[in-house]
């Protein structure tokens, strides 16, 4: 039995993937003009919504997908669409269900979440001009909400296309008559964008950048960075975020990446859940101070710091606070916290640039034990018991009952090396005791797990200890003579105090991960598929590439990212003010908008003046010919003008009259012939005008 | 295009034929907004020729703009708020984008030619289609939108505005067209009422307008009488003629230089073959169905009900073949046939007194 009998001989496409492809291709360019409209519009959101995609809650994505979709094919089929009741019951749905995976309506992840939502429901009931509206003005705050995310060079770009396709579909929108073609819009769009850049441009370089206008939301939490305080076990998982946090030049030596500490927030109380700065019980007198000492060789740095939104500068420890080595900040107090960490007094809400001196061989702290040291033993009573009564059969076990406190630290870390610890950036959430959890359970965590967990045994044995925050290690290399700190790079440590010595730093994360520590590297990010396969075959040639965009890369954040108030006033500077302030910017900002108002009217009132293009090229025409002794009148047409010039100057000016034929068919043909394009005025005008010199040849 | 149909209240009482505006409703002052419309109107000159020019375009932000104002702020909030120098970005591009579409609206309009052609005559209550002619010198014109300014609806029209929007595109160096349809409700010269051209194109974030006032008129034949009782032939004409047709026929009885109205159904071909001069057939007939259509003898009272049958009758005469005449108090034209004279005779009727 022949199956494919039904199937005309001959007209069978020569793969039906092909011929199917082919026919929906021609179905799509046949479509009715609405429908295809909506198709746009539909792939135009899909690709707006694509980055979110990634972090959004499972049942968005899906529900999302399952709705552009559904519009799709009612698009496609002609299909009525849902009635309001179905929507309002989808919206109902998708609220309930992001209260359920957010606990909230508000914030930030559930706002993206109720966006995203709420632009799919959007095309469901496309139905008048307004509704398309709506759309395109939820599309132009979602392609903001990326931001929030990213603000890399591709985001960027991913973004400029989507703003790019909404105004093309907003320009379609406004052209009711025929079926104008995505190309035409598309062009539109551009134009005006095109022609809006320099007062983009002005804007962005001129609005005054003030700070927040009320307390932001720290729901910026699950990324690994800087943060005040350190909550255990409340981060399942940390996403690597390989933004960068700060770059460093170094103006002589360079110290080896593995002593390259940048020293963040210190956290010395525990209240067993979470890690904050020192709340001490003593009186200041009592408590322990910098007591820094250094020694040897200055190294001297210049180093820009990314807003943290922190009131700190994470500087390389360690720098003193010394005539020459501190760092200077014009409007900015910078004092050296007794921590030895470098506090300023505002948080850093753009980037800063500044030089100083640090020191690779220095002491500090207490040298005796004093009484302010006894808030750094301190455990809250009730958590980790496992913990404490391990630490304390160590202390008392026979080989370390005289012990002092290297060795301690030493015994602690080589139960690290040996305990089958491991690293990870996702161990899994942690519960109420979260260090006995991760010490004696599931030895999984990253370097806050470590840190945390040492800090709380060496106190168990009576040993004050305390958890430092900051960044270590950069890239390999350096871009453009600066070192890179990214985000990633964020790590934990531990100091214990050292009667004689003062404070000393342990790296308990080097026990279970030396490379992390020795190279400075963040663990590499999963480089995906295209990076992986680039990665095996040519290392050399990934790198070089990786190189390269990061260079591209530094560009864009210094020219864009990082442009702050700091580099506004620096302009200003460069253009004559002597002290800038923000109402400089604004005065600047709003007398040169003016002026540019100013100019778009004046161009408009001339523009009432200008002639039409056709009657000013046949004036230059009368007056080019008369100058060849052609005598023709501003009313003939160039037809009359060529058989004029035909009889005044014969052959010689058979090339004119022909060119001047071309004109009048061009002219006088009808519409279709017109469009096509045959004859640009400009282009004509400049071969006549090397026909017909003006001094008469 | 499709033609804009306006429909204007109004019953079949005459009124002034050059009324500005159509009635505003009995015992209503007119409302400020209305004052200032035709405040407005009046400074604009008559002409069926209107070059769009910074002068006479008019520009606002629709509503539409607005909400993309508030969505520039809300994400300019966003941008201070989260110090996105990337949304500062996005947010002044759209800014500058908006901006220059303000610009774009307006050189839409500005620039352009509109003209006029008057419409034909129609009966009264019948749709007048007039078009009117865009020139463009320059750069192509996108969604030019045309309706007829009716300040009496305004409230209507904005609420099913679109429906009575006729949409064109203008090409580059080129022309295009587009009606208006005015339906007169009475006989007489009608006024064209002020037209409006407007385009928020491209962004509909603007919207630029023109006003503008034609001077042209169209005229309003009466409302021809439906159903119209019979042409009223006297006994005696009526008998006549039928003893003519049972007599002769249709024979010819005889040639007459050819006059103006006669058919070509009456030419003489062959004559005019030979001697080169139009003559037309003399038949009994056509001498004896000569007949008038008179003020005195039409069978009702009333100004207008009177003018409606002789509209009905002139045109069944017409449509009979038949030579009618029309004498109406103070006018009287002689009788005739043909399209020339039809036109004639209604526009006596559409005119009287």
């Amino acid at each position: 039995v022949n199956t494919r009998s039904a199937s005309a001989p001959g007209d069978a496409p020569p793969t039906e993937g092909a011929g199917r492809l082919a026919g929906i291709w021609q179905r799509l360019r046949h479509l009715p003009r609405d429908a295809r409209d909506t198709v746009f519009q539909l792939v135009l959101i899909g690709w707006s919504i694509a980055p979110h995609l990634l972090h959004l809650p499972l049942w968005c994505t899906g529900m999302v997908l399952a709705m552009l979709a559904w519009r799709g094919r009612l698009a496609w089929t002609g299909g009525t669409l849902p009635s309001r009741w179905t929507v309002m019951a989808l919206l109902a749905l998708a609220a309930g269900l992001t209260l359920w995976s957010e606990r909230t309506l508000l914030g930030k992840e559930a706002g993206v979440t109720m966006l995203v939502v709420l632009l799919a429901l959007k095309t469901l009931e496309l139905r008048a001009r307004r509704d398309a509206l709506v759309i395109f003005f939820l599309g132009f705050f979602l392609v903001l909400t990326h931001f929030l995310y990213s603000q890399s060079l591709g985001t960027g770009l991913w973004m400029l296309v989507s703003v790019w396709g909404l105004l093309t579909a907003l320009v379609l929108a406004h052209m009711p008559v025929g079926r104008p073609s995505l190309a035409q819009a598309g062009g539109t769009a551009a134009r005006a964008a095109v022609l809006g850049v320099p007062l983009m441009v002005l804007l962005f370089v001129l609005f005054p950048r003030i700070g927040p206008l009320w307390g932001l939301p720290q729901d910026a939490a699950g990324r690994t960075g800087l943060s005040g305080s350190m909550r255990m076990g409340a981060m399942a998982e940390v996403a690597n975020d390989d933004s960068i946090a700060l770059r460093v030049r170094f103006l002589g030596a360079t110290p080896p990446p593995d002593r390259m500490y940048f020293r963040g927030p210190v956290l010395s109380s525990f209240d067993g859940r979470e890690w904050t700065r020192l709340r001490p019980s003593f009186p200041a007198a009592l408590r322990p101070r910098a007591e820094l000492e250094v020694r040897g060789e200055a190294l001297p740095y210049e180093m820009t710091v990314e807003a943290n939104r922190l009131p700190l500068l994470p500087l390389l420890e360690a720098t003193p606070d010394l005539p020459g080595a501190a760092p200077q900040l014009d409007g900015w107090m910078l004092t050296l916290r007794p921590d030895l960490q470098w506090q300023v007094d505002r948080p850093v809400g753009e980037r800063l640039r500044v030089q100083a001196s640090a020191y690779l061989d220095y002491r500090h702290g207490p040298r005796e034990d004093i009484v302010g040291l006894r808030d750094l033993v301190a455990l809250p009573p009730g958590y980790n018991p496992r913990l404490l009564t391990w630490a304390n059969a160590l202390r008392n076990s026979p080989a370390l009952q005289n012990a002092d406190t290297p060795a301690l630290v030493q015994a602690v870390l080589n139960h690290i090396r040996q305990g089958n610890f491991g690293y990870t950036l996702a161990p899994g959430a942690y519960g109420e005791d979260a260090i006995d959890e991760f010490w004696f359970d599931r030895k999984l965590g990253f370097c806050e797990h470590y840190a945390a967990a040492f800090v709380v045994a060496m106190r168990a044995m009576d040993v004050p200890a305390r958890v430092v925050t900051g960044y270590m290690g950069t890239d390999f290399a350096p871009v453009d003579g600066y070192w890179i700190v990214r985000n990633s790079n964020a790590h934990a440590w531990a100091e214990v105090w050292q009667a004689g010595r003062g404070w000393v730093r342990v790296d308990p994360t080097a026990a279970v991960a030396p490379d992390r520590v020795q190279r400075g590297q963040g663990l590499p990010v999963d480089a995906g598929l295209v990076g992986g396969a680039m990665r095996t075959l040519s290392p050399e040639m990934a790198a070089q590439l990786r190189a390269a965009w990061e260079a591209v890369n530094n560009r864009w954040n210094q020219w864009v990212l990082n442009y702050s108030r700091g580099q506004q006033f620096d302009l200003l500077k460069q253009l004559g003010w002597r002290s800038p302030s923000w109402q400089d910017l604004a005065t600047t900002l709003i007398l040169l908008l003016c002026a540019a108002a100013l100019a778009g009217a004046a161009w408009a009132w001339w523009d009432r003046h200008r002639q039409d293009p056709w009657q000013r090229l046949q004036q230059r025409v009368q007056a080019r010919l008369a100058a060849l002794g052609v005598d023709v009148g501003p009313q003939h047409a160039p037809r009359t003008r060529a058989a004029r010039v035909r009889a005044a100057l014969g052959a010689r000016g058979e090339a004119l009259a022909q060119s001047l034929e071309a004109l009048d068919r061009w002219r006088y043909a009808d519409a279709d012939a017109k469009t096509g394009g045959a004859l640009n005025l400009r282009r004509w005008w400049t071969q006549f005008r090397a026909l017909a010199p003006a001094d008469g040849g | 295009v499709t033609p804009a149909e306006a429909s204007v209240a109004g019953g079949t009482a005459r009124s002034p034929a050059s009324a500005k505006v159509p009635d505003e409703g009995p015992g209503r002052p007119p409302s400020l907004r209305q004052r200032v419309n035709q405040w407005w109107l009046n400074r604009l000159p008559h002409s069926d020729t209107w070059l769009l020019t910074q002068r006479n375009v008019y520009i606002l932000p629709t509503r539409a703009g607005l909400a993309f104002a508030l969505t520039l702020m809300l994400m300019l909030v966003a941008s201070i708020n989260y110090q996105l120098n990337l949304g500062y970005a996005l947010t002044f591009l759209l800014s500058g984008a908006g901006l220059v579409s303000m610009h774009l609206t307006h050189n839409n309009l500005r620039g352009l030619t509109l003209h006029l052609r008057p419409a034909a005559p129609v009966f009264a209550g019948e749709a007048a289609l007039m078009e009117v002619v865009f020139s463009n010198t320059g750069r192509v014109r996108h969604a030019l939108a045309l309706r007829r300014l009716a300040p009496e609806a305004t409230t209507q029209d904005t609420r099913d505005g679109a429906a009575s929007w006729a949409w064109c595109d203008v090409p580059a160096q080129g022309q295009a067209s587009s009606h208006v349809g005015l339906v007169p409700p009475h006989r007489g010269w009608h006024a064209v009422p002020p037209l409006v051209v407007e385009t928020v194109f491209p962004f509909g974030l603007f919207k630029a307008w023109t006003l503008w006032r034609p001077a042209a008129r169209v005229l309003a034949w009466p409302r021809a009488e439906h159903p119209a009782p019979a042409l009223p032939l006297s006994g005696q004409q009526a008998g006549d003629e039928q003893h003519a047709r049972a007599g002769r026929g249709s024979e010819m009885d005889g040639v007459r230089p050819w006059k103006r109205g006669d058919s070509m159904r009456q030419v003489v071909w062959k004559k005019v073959a030979r001697s080169g001069e139009m003559v037309s057939r003399e038949t009994a007939g056509s001498a004896s169905r000569e007949f008038w259509l008179d003020w005195q003898y039409c069978g009702v009272a009333g100004v207008e009900q009177r003018l409606s049958r002789l509209t009905a009758w002139a045109l069944a005469a017409e449509r009979e073949g038949l030579d009618y005449g029309l004498r109406l108090p103070g006018r009287e034209l002689p009788p005739g046939q043909g399209e020339a004279h039809q036109r004639l005779v209604l526009e006596a009727l559409a005119t009287w007194p």
